[in-house]
């Protein structure tokens, strides 16, 4: 690791990194005495990405909403008959997979037959396999889980503000999609997605468990080798320009809760990536952590006066094409809520001192991330596709000062980005 | 007993009513504590057993405030601290769980552990009272929230059916009572009666103490012996399973919701100190625990009729559920099909792969809760409080030994107790 912050040695860590000549990057981390081995193979495709130039036609195509996830789905098909459900079963080994607004990651969990799970996940990714019918099953399961989301009050609090917030990016639609825009899925717009965005340039492979990193690299070349693959250049993703003005500033939905749910957002200007990105993502963790976390005076005072609970939170999501704050929770009174932050959020005095503390919070939480595989993993990969190098956490953080995140907070609360979601106690009218 | 450094299992016993058991690894980045008073679950204690952690999360003698408290925890490197009412069977948890990390992964190599148990002494030994009582802005504070958190039970659906069904099997008996109580009993709940509580808690509950990480576990017997050891503390009773007799019953109820919540519950007979115990849980496992499982397959993949369907034992009542997500109008056939895989199972229709696939998946899965110090955690708990029962490798031999005709009588004592159904209001009338 490199700067002021710590060495890999001193975490305790002995990670390796290798691109292969097909364009695929690997990262390895072995955890000597860890029971599991747990591998992602993740793709840098999500939700927002239903728009964009075919790589061999170099035609313009939008795909429908909820493509992403859908795909996601029906990767676990293959033409045998036997889906990589029970391939993976026969191993021992649990997968699973879940899309995000711009990614796609396939995982497996194992104790044992650490190669063979390697080789099922490779061609769980690998192998597409769409038939109009194997497709049309898929629309009543996927249904069926758009509609748990329905009923999440939580879900439907985010997606209404990422709606609000959103007037172009279609980071503002529900990762899933719609009922009616999942029917269209075809097999041929199945493999437009595949072919375009499932290469090994745009993709990248987590290993990490009792393994040698040397093994893992050989092992996951030699399959590889195999494809005769080559790099690809960048992906021609078509993203509408972003006006600085919210779509709605308030979306209010009655769902059977038992007291509102508030949740608001600011939207950033977005466009940074690598260093930069992490950077800001890191200086607006610390700004809501001194304005708003547990330790501060303005959660004690709303939590003191029952305006929130200890769950209300807020923090700072950011990719390249968006960015933006959240903040929020349950509360009996929303209106006074959201004037008192109003009022204060510009104001609360930011102090140094809590400043060093934050940062040995930050250092902490760093350090424990290194024990949970599968946050690691998450993390990495998210940090990966944002062009970003894990290892500069410590050393970035160790840089930013009181002006930066004072900086940050008087170009962050613009009344134009602001945006509220409620979610009110009573019968939910339909719709979403 | 000369006990090795990285014992990789828990060692400690119970003497006088307290419990010590400790975990000594080298797997994590933290160390994590549990610490909890138990008490049985009734209608009269719950309320004052719910609030009693939220008002000693509200200040102590040395941190007079919740946000001094949250310094605190900031400047140990981020530690996290919760103080919880829980429920296990018929026995509500005054639960403290502190998680730091190791010293010897951060700058300087802090003694972070005893730093932990200090906090955690300091909650529960020296609260912030004002003339002997909890002061009373706190409690009334404290009152509100833990009501609001009854209120809001309704807002997960899924999770409020399977509570609905747990009622109704329980139908009076203490396992089917809810841990916070109801908002008259919080209301309530006296100052005083709070006083009185904790100090019975402290000087006669039953304490059990977890504790997970790289540790010598004689220290910290030691330790906690010194600090919490009582002459006069209860003995644990362990929980008392379910012995009931509803003959399939079935309740109906609705609400404002997307998707309809089917739940079954199954009397087994069985817990987890039973001989036949290894066997009921293979034979959760092939009726609904994977994705390879009848359930899944038969339910989801073959009718599409759900997004999850799946099977679960509750290893101290001798209870298994069955639940699933669907379609309001699709009740019937759903619960055909679930009736008929029970039906499949009984007759000892069970495929050599099916036997196969779960002793792997379940291998894979009790070995990969040992990299979790959570999870470590809650196993070693339920063992305690159901008296005995096999966990980690010897639970996965008795899983391996297991025969199909082990399974086949324990299929034929599983028994429909109840069914419980969240449809939405407009539908017309199911069940029956």
């Amino acid at each position: 690791m490199a700067g002021k912050g710590m060495t890999w040695t001193e975490i305790g860590e002995q990670p390796v990194r290798q691109q292969l000549d097909s364009g695929l990057t690997i990262f390895v981390l072995p955890k000597p005495g860890m029971k599991k081995t747990y591998a992602t193979y993740a793709t840098h495709y999500g939700s927002i990405d239903s728009h964009f130039r075919r790589p061999d036609t170099h035609q313009e195509v939008h795909v429908p909403d909820g493509i992403a996830h859908f795909l996601e789905h029906k990767m676990y098909e293959k033409p045998e008959g036997r889906d990589v459900f029970e391939r993976f079963a026969e191993l021992g080994a649990y997968t699973n997979a879940y899309t995000e607004y711009t990614s796609t990651t396939f995982l497996f969990s194992a104790t044992s037959d650490i190669d063979a799970c390697l080789e099922t996940l490779v061609r769980l990714v690998e192998e597409p396999y769409f038939t109009p019918e194997n497709v049309d099953k898929e629309k009543g399961i996927i249904e069926q889980e758009i509609r748990m989301y329905l009923d999440m009050p939580g879900d439907r609090l985010h997606s209404n503000l990422m709606r609000a917030l959103y007037q172009k990016n279609p980071v503002r639609l529900d990762i899933a999609g719609r009922v009616d825009s999942i029917r269209t899925i075809t097999p041929d717009d199945l493999y437009v997605c595949y072919h375009t965005f499932y290469h090994p340039s745009n993709m990248v492979f987590f290993v990490a468990g009792d393994v040698e990193p040397g093994h893992i690299i050989d092992h996951l070349a030699r399959l590889e080798a195999s494809r005769q693959m080559k790099p690809s250049g960048l992906i021609d993703r078509i993203f509408p320009e972003e006006p600085l003005a919210v779509q709605e500033k308030r979306i209010q939905k009655a769902m059977p809760v038992a007291a509102p749910l508030f949740l608001m957002g600011y939207k950033d200007t977005a466009g940074l990536q690598g260093s930069d990105l992490l950077r800001r993502d890191v200086t607006m963790g610390l700004l809501w952590s001194q304005l708003l976390g547990p330790s501060s005076h303005l959660f004690n005072d709303l939590y003191q006066q029952g305006l929130i609970n200890e769950r209300f939170s807020a923090h700072y999501a950011c990719a390249q094409s968006y960015a933006m704050s959240m903040v929020g929770g349950e509360t009996p009174e929303p209106d006074r809520l959201e004037s008192i932050l109003l009022e204060r959020l510009p104001g609360e005095a930011l102090r140094s001192e809590d400043l060093e503390r934050l940062k040995r919070k930050e250092i902490g939480e760093f350090v424990a991330l290194f024990e949970n595989l599968e946050d690691l993993a998450y993390a990495f990969n998210a940090y990966y596709f944002r062009g970003i190098d894990l290892s500069l956490v410590p050393a970035v953080l160790d840089s930013i000062t009181i002006d930066d995140i004072e900086t940050a907070r008087q170009q962050h609360f613009r009344e134009e980005g602001r945006a509220v979601s409620l979610i009110v106690p009573g019968q939910s009218e339909g719709g979403v | 007993m000369a006990w090795s450094r990285t014992a990789d299992t828990f060692l400690g016993e119970w003497t006088q009513g307290m419990g010590s058991f400790v975990y000594p690894t080298k797997r994590f980045k933290t160390v994590t504590i549990y610490a909890a008073w138990v008490r049985e679950l009734t209608v009269e204690g719950r309320a004052g057993g719910a609030l009693l952690p939220h008002v000693l999360r509200r200040g102590t003698r040395a941190w007079p405030t919740r946000r001094v408290m949250e310094q605190q925890l900031e400047s140990l490197y981020g530690a996290s601290f919760r103080a919880d009412v829980g429920k296990l069977g018929d026995k509500q948890l005054l639960s403290f769980h502190i998680t730091v990390v190791d010293g010897q992964y951060l700058p300087g190599k802090p003694d972070t552990v005893l730093d932990a148990l200090d906090f955690l002494a300091e909650v529960i030994d020296h609260p912030r009272l004002v003339d002997g009582q909890f002061p009373a802005d706190v409690v009334d504070q404290e009152k509100t929230i833990v009501k609001r958190q009854i209120s809001a039970l309704i807002n997960d659906k899924g999770q409020y059916a399977l509570s609905r069904l747990i009622e109704l099997v329980a139908d009076g008996e203490p396992f089917g009572l809810k841990k916070l109580g109801t908002p008259a009993e919080v209301d309530a709940v006296s100052s005083s009666s709070l006083v009185q509580l904790l100090t019975e808690s402290r000087e006669a509950n039953p304490f059990v103490f977890l504790v997970v990480g790289d540790v010598d576990a004689d220290k910290i017997h030691q330790h906690i012996s010194q600090r919490w050891a009582r002459a006069h503390r209860q003995t644990l009773s362990t929980i008392v399973p379910y012995r009931g007799q509803h003959q399939g019953r079935t309740v109906v109820e609705r609400q404002d919701v997307r998707q309809g919540k089917l739940n079954l519950a199954y009397r087994t007979q069985i817990t987890a100190n039973h001989p036949d115990y290894p066997a009921l849980v293979m034979y959760a496992g092939i009726l609904g625990g994977f994705s390879h499982s009848k359930l899944f397959i038969n339910v989801r993949e073959k009718a599409s009729l759900a997004y999850y369907a799946y099977s679960r034992v509750d290893p101290a009542l001798a209870l298994m559920i069955v639940g699933a997500g669907i379609e309001f109008k699709d009740y019937e056939a759903a619960r055909h099909i679930i009736e008929e895989q029970v039906e499949a199972m009984r007759a000892g229709r069970i495929s050599r792969e099916e036997i196969s696939f779960t002793r792997k998946a379940y291998e894979n899965e009790i070995l990969s809760e040992e990299d979790g110090p959570g999870q470590l955690i809650g196993r070693q708990l339920e063992q305690v409080l159901i008296g005995g029962g096999l966990s980690g490798p010897e639970l996965i031999d008795a899983l391996n030994a297991v025969t199909p005709e082990d399974i086949t009588r324990v299929a034929q004592g599983v028994e429909l107790d109840t069914v419980y159904f969240l449809t939405n209001e407009e539908e017309g009338s199911h069940g029956g």
